[in-house]
């Protein structure tokens, strides 16, 4: 894991020496952990941790308010453990102190990242009691009336990730000003009153009426999202949503307006019995398209399907069938293929209208997808982020509820790794565009580590107000402050810009690849030769860097020149920051889906 | 043979020809000896396609009464269409490329008539020699000499005129030796690990029969290899049934009693038949138009194909380990020792020895354990996967080591000094060329019929400045470790390239790796002058 690139202030850390047990920093094994400023030991204990690799490996554990760390003892067996607590799911008690057989008396871990760890204690004197009352209290710290992590961590960083993303600067970029509709849509309502405004919410899932997500420069046509209309068993109308959704149309002269709806047509008729539905023909100058996308609870069982074959062990005999039988490729061709449809109506200059149930899970994966093929400022370090905190965090993607972070209810029926399988999408995409994006794997690998770590704020609460009542911004860090403090480590070194251009990925099985280097990342005979690559792209970064710098030279030497022989001749010389070896024009690649 | 006997209609007018990632285009079609040529009728596209005959895999007719449609499937995957006015001029066409694609007589075929303007009969051909090989790797001359005996290939058809073999053992012994051996092919030294003296040697079963024939020049020979060492391995590439089934039909294994010091380790790999019908399968697969593309995971997993991958990769493995870390000399041999023999021997080499990642490096290692080690091509390549003809010897064995050459290039991004196109050109080429390089079946067969007088060298074009700058890998760094790949199915790939390789997709990574390796030229040249 990453150690934090923090400037720490000495006074915190010297109190935090002080105030954490000298005995701890007696233990040689476990002298090389870096605790994070405000990181505490909680216990610490020899113990024998059941690999599934290298079978049982003496160490010590340490438990922080942060983190289980493990460290073997043998050195031959160098296995390391540094998990952050909020990865843990479940932590539960195996065998008893008559359990017969080596190591059948200790801690089962489940992981919320793909990895189960196994730990084995001495028999006799109730020796696992200390640890795992502790370790249970601090894996769940919520449902112990203690704080989250994010809430006590002392860390410093050179920038603001809370200033990444501000909302009317994003759609200043976006030429939001120059649209003179659509501010109607999202702040003040067009023509109607704010009343009209509360009768669309009224009709909408839980009150998400449909607003505006992002907006074509050129064409003015719009991503708008939104929950499922009210329609019910009675097949419910409301006049206010119907000439909503209408003057989104209108806004750019679509001539007609694409509902796409992420469920599967059965799961929308059968919503109706709760109350829920779809848009029917009252909606004149509407198409309804559903995009057969299944719901949180066929994903978090896919996901699991998929753990059950790459761990701890990987299915050898049947990989690809057993693949298969997963179906999470299947999803994320579904996920991918409905985002390149949205994509692509959009980019023809029509207006759409995304959602699903309540619009926080399915729809902000298609939008957040769809934004990333049709604007190249979200494939950038930085945007990827601003994309993130807009489509995922501020339109209310339940995080608490998905990740569970710091309740011990690992059965919850709200978990699912929607956010993850949002990722997944993107690294399909990066892989199918290898110079598109600016960032590489390790940014969306650190993102998915802190997905679930509670060591930043970034992802914690379900919505805004929440994050206000719990002054979350002031009070805790935002993983884009780790990030943007260091960005080498992120960047793509083939990165070239382009900015006009629409990205398809194609969305076929043939073309898909399972992500090995997240799914299957702790089994070490599998890992990819991660490093060096890393190590390489670095000095290619470097590389490029210095590439640029001389070819500023040149060309302020060139208009140094030039300006001297005939004053005012304008340079032709390429501009440094578009990389500028890339001369061809692509077609764009037209998408079978 | 005159060519123009099998050309009856040799230029048709407005024919509409449709491949892949392009649009249907009008023209005119001629048909030379070795070339089918479609000009686009539009003057200022400039558009020709130009196909080597010898490419074509099967034509497909469809005749209606005023025109015919010809379905023609590459060996290199690709699938035209051509819709020809005219029955009878369809069906003479069809009829030309029947007869033309596959030419049974070598000195008939292209590489015998191309002749570029930029190169010479008299350029060197190939890139070394076994003399130059042996003059190369002195630490090895203490033990090991360079024997002439098969100079007039005599001793052995399929092997080149001058082979590495132990100093102890004379030229008379080997020729016992090699009536012992199928085809004569006795144990030769393949490779030599710098890092700790031991071997690589390869050779074909010995020939014991059911009643255990033993021949003591061969046990001398094998035994003189490991001189100085307590133990060998030989890694046999059929399991153990097989091997004792082959005693049946003459052949047979070294058995423990005569063979003391070497220790037998069976490794089952297909071949033949198998693997060529796992290749059909795969192919068909990939060129499913359904649109839903069912069960997409289930065909490539009933294919098998990457399973040979996986078998060819962890055999290679075996063998590769024997060597570096259990510091052992290992033989290998299957049966004819001329296919997976020489795969896993290729393979082990480049796992570990540097000198082989080298584009250089390893062409040098294909043309010493391919071409000059007597893999026969022509056999095994005269036709590819959509062939309907039946099948004789074909075998994609030199497919399969390119693919897990990618495999190898896949995990190991930084490892290999040349880049995927290699493999894409060179898993063309072996099927159809304008070359000489992959004609014939063994170094005597293209010593009669003057290859290396009347053909150009592949090898030798590829390391041209031009060609060579488009082969290199741009993230390549040298590196002195052995590299270890992960054979679990999880680690292996589709070689997409290769088998998706006429798709939009496919074509746009290709069109970006080619940007990616200009750019890093490009940072190259500037940062650094």
């Amino acid at each position: 894991m990453a150690s934090p690139v923090s400037v720490y202030n000495s006074n915190v850390l010297d109190a935090h020496i002080s105030s954490t047990s000298r005995e701890s920093l007696k233990m040689e094994l476990l002298a090389d952990v870096t605790l994070l400023p405000g990181e505490e030991r909680i216990i610490d204990k020899d113990i024998i941790y059941i690999c599934p690799f290298s079978g049982a490996v003496k160490g010590k554990v340490l438990i922080t308010n942060y983190r289980l760390y493990f460290k073997s003892s043998d050195a031959d067996v160098a296995v390391t453990l540094d998990v952050p607590l909020g990865t843990i799911s479940r932590v539960e008690k195996m065998g008893g102190v008559s359990s017969r057989g080596e190591n059948s008396y200790g801690l089962d871990i489940t992981c919320k990242d793909m990895r189960n760890l196994r730990f084995a204690l001495k028999q006799e004197g109730h020796s696992r009691r200390d640890i795992f009352e502790l370790l249970f209290k601090h894996a769940f710290p919520i449902s112990h009336g203690l704080p989250l992590f994010a809430y006590v961590t002392q860390e410093k960083y050179e920038e603001n990730g809370w200033s990444v993303y501000r909302p009317v600067e994003e759609l200043r970029r976006q030429n939001y000003e120059l649209c003179d509709t659509y501010p109607a849509v999202l702040a003040v309502p067009f023509k109607c009153k704010e009343e009209d405004l509360r009768r669309v919410a009224s009709f909408r899932s839980r009150g998400r009426i449909p607003v505006l997500s992002w907006i074509h420069r050129e064409n003015r046509a719009a991503i708008a999202r939104c929950s499922q209309p009210l329609v019910g068993m009675s097949g419910k109308r409301n006049k206010d949503d119907e000439r909503y959704l209408d003057l989104i149309r209108d806004a750019n002269d679509t001539a007609k307006l694409t509902i796409y709806d992420a469920r599967p047509n059965v799961n929308a008729v059968a919503n109706k019995a709760t109350g829920g539905g779809y848009e029917g023909d009252e909606y004149h100058n509407a198409e309804l398209v559903f995009l057969d996308i299944h719901n949180i609870h066929v994903m978090r069982e896919s996901l699991k399907k998929l753990k059950d074959i790459v761990y701890p062990n990987v299915e050898e005999s049947h990989w690809l069938s057993s693949l298969e039988s997963t179906h999470w490729l299947e999803h994320i061709k579904l996920v991918l293929s409905g985002a390149i449809q949205v994509a692509d109506k959009v980019s023809s200059g029509n207006s759409v209208v995304v959602h699903c149930s309540d619009g926080w899970d399915r729809t902000a994966q298609l939008t957040s997808l769809a934004m990333l093929m049709l604007d190249s400022h979200y494939r950038t370090l930085k945007g990827l982020q601003v994309l993130i905190e807009k489509e995922w965090i501020s339109f209310g993607h339940k995080f608490t509820s998905r990740i569970g972070h710091g309740d011990k209810n690992h059965a919850d029926q709200d978990r699912s790794p929607i956010f993850v399988q949002f990722m997944d999408c993107v690294w399909q995409m990066s892989k199918q565009f290898p110079t598109a994006f600016e960032f590489n794997e390790r940014l969306l690998l650190t993102i998915l580590e802190h997905l679930y770590s509670c060591r930043f704020g970034t992802f914690l609460y379900n919505c805004e107000s929440a994050r206000e009542q719990n002054a979350l911004r002031q009070k805790t860090v935002s993983l884009w402050s780790l990030v943007n403090s260091k960005t080498d480590v992120y960047l793509n070194p083939f990165y070239t810009p382009e900015s006009g251009r629409v990205l398809y990925p194609v969305a076929s099985m043939r073309h898909l690849e399972l992500w090995v280097t997240y799914y299957i990342r702790w089994n070490p005979r599998i890992r990819q030769q991660q490093s060096p690559v890393e190590q390489r792209y670095l000095e290619l970064l470097a590389l490029r860097d210095e590439y640029i710098k001389k070819l500023e030279e040149l060309r302020l030497s060139d208009s140094s020149r030039l300006a001297d022989d005939s004053p005012g001749a304008d340079t032709s010389s390429p501009s440094p920051a578009s990389s500028p070896t890339r001369q061809r024009h692509y077609t764009h690649l037209h998408t079978p889906f | 043979m005159e060519f123009s006997e099998h050309i009856k209609t040799a230029n048709v007018e407005d024919v509409v020809l449709q491949q892949p990632l392009h649009p249907p285009s009008k023209g005119t079609l001629c048909i030379t000896s070795h070339h089918l040529l479609f000009s686009d009728r539009e003057e200022d596209s400039g558009r020709q396609v130009l196909l080597l005959l010898r490419n074509i895999d099967a034509v497909e007719k469809r005749a209606t009464e005023s025109s015919g449609t010809l379905v023609i499937k590459c060996k290199d995957l690709r699938v035209l269409q051509l819709e020809i006015p005219g029955m009878e001029q369809c069906l003479n066409i069809a009829q030309s490329i029947e007869t033309l694609s596959c030419l049974a007589c070598v000195a008939e075929m292209y590489p015998f008539f191309y002749r570029p303007s930029n190169a010479s009969l008299r350029d060197q051909w190939g890139l070394s020699t076994p003399e130059r090989h042996y003059t190369e790797m002195e630490a090895l001359h203490e033990r090991w000499r360079l024997s002439t005996v098969n100079q007039d290939y005599s001793v052995c058809p399929s092997y080149p005129p001058a082979v590495i073999v132990p100093k102890a053992i004379g030229d008379d012994a080997l020729k016992m030796a090699a009536k012992f051996r199928q085809g004569g092919r006795f144990p030769v030294l393949c490779y030599y690990h710098r890092k700790n003296g031991m071997v690589i040697l390869r050779s074909s079963q010995p020939l014991t029969g059911a009643n255990r024939k033993r021949c003591i020049q061969d046990e001398l020979l094998l035994q003189a290899a490991i001189e100085g060492s307590d133990k060998g391995y030989i890694i046999d590439t059929r399991s153990a049934q097989q091997a004792q089934q082959a005693r049946m039909m003459g052949g047979g294994f070294e058995s423990k009693s005569c063979y003391s010091s070497w220790k037998r380790l069976h490794r089952h790999m297909e071949r033949g038949k198998t693997l060529q019908e796992s290749l059909i399968k795969l192919v068909e697969a990939c060129g499913d138009k359904s649109p839903n593309m069912d069960r997409w995971l289930s065909k490539l997993e009933n294919s098998k194909w990457l399973s040979h991958v996986q078998t060819a990769l962890s055999t290679a493995g075996l063998l590769a380990e024997c060597v570096e870390r259990d510091g052992r000399s290992v033989l290998v041999h299957g049966s004819e020792g001329t296919g997976s023999t020489l795969l896993i021997s290729t393979l082990a080499q480049l796992i570990m020895d540097p000198s082989c990642r080298t584009l250089e490096g390893f062409l040098t290692l294909l043309e010493r354990e391919f071409v000059q080690a007597g893999h026969p091509f022509q056999q095994r390549c005269s036709h590819s996967a959509f062939s309907h003809a039946r099948l004789q010897q074909e075998c994609p064995v030199f497919l399969l080591l390119l693919d897990c050459v990618w495999q190898l290039w896949y995990q190991f991004p930084l490892a290999l000094g040349f880049s995927e196109a290699l493999l894409l050109r060179l898993a063309t080429e072996a099927y159809s060329s304008d070359y000489g390089t992959f004609l014939c079946n063994s170094d005597m067969e293209r010593c009669a019929l003057q290859v290396k007088g009347k053909t150009h060298c592949l090898f030798r074009v590829l390391l041209k400045p031009r060609e060579r700058e488009q082969y290199t890998n741009p993230l390549y760094e040298p590196n002195e470790l052995a590299i270890w790949p992960s054979v679990h199915p999880q680690s292996l790939q589709l070689w997409r390239g290769f088998f998706l390789r006429w798709t939009q997709q496919t074509l746009h990574l290709e069109l970006v790796q080619e940007d990616i390796r200009n750019m890093v030229i490009e940072w190259g040249k500037l940062a650094l002058s």
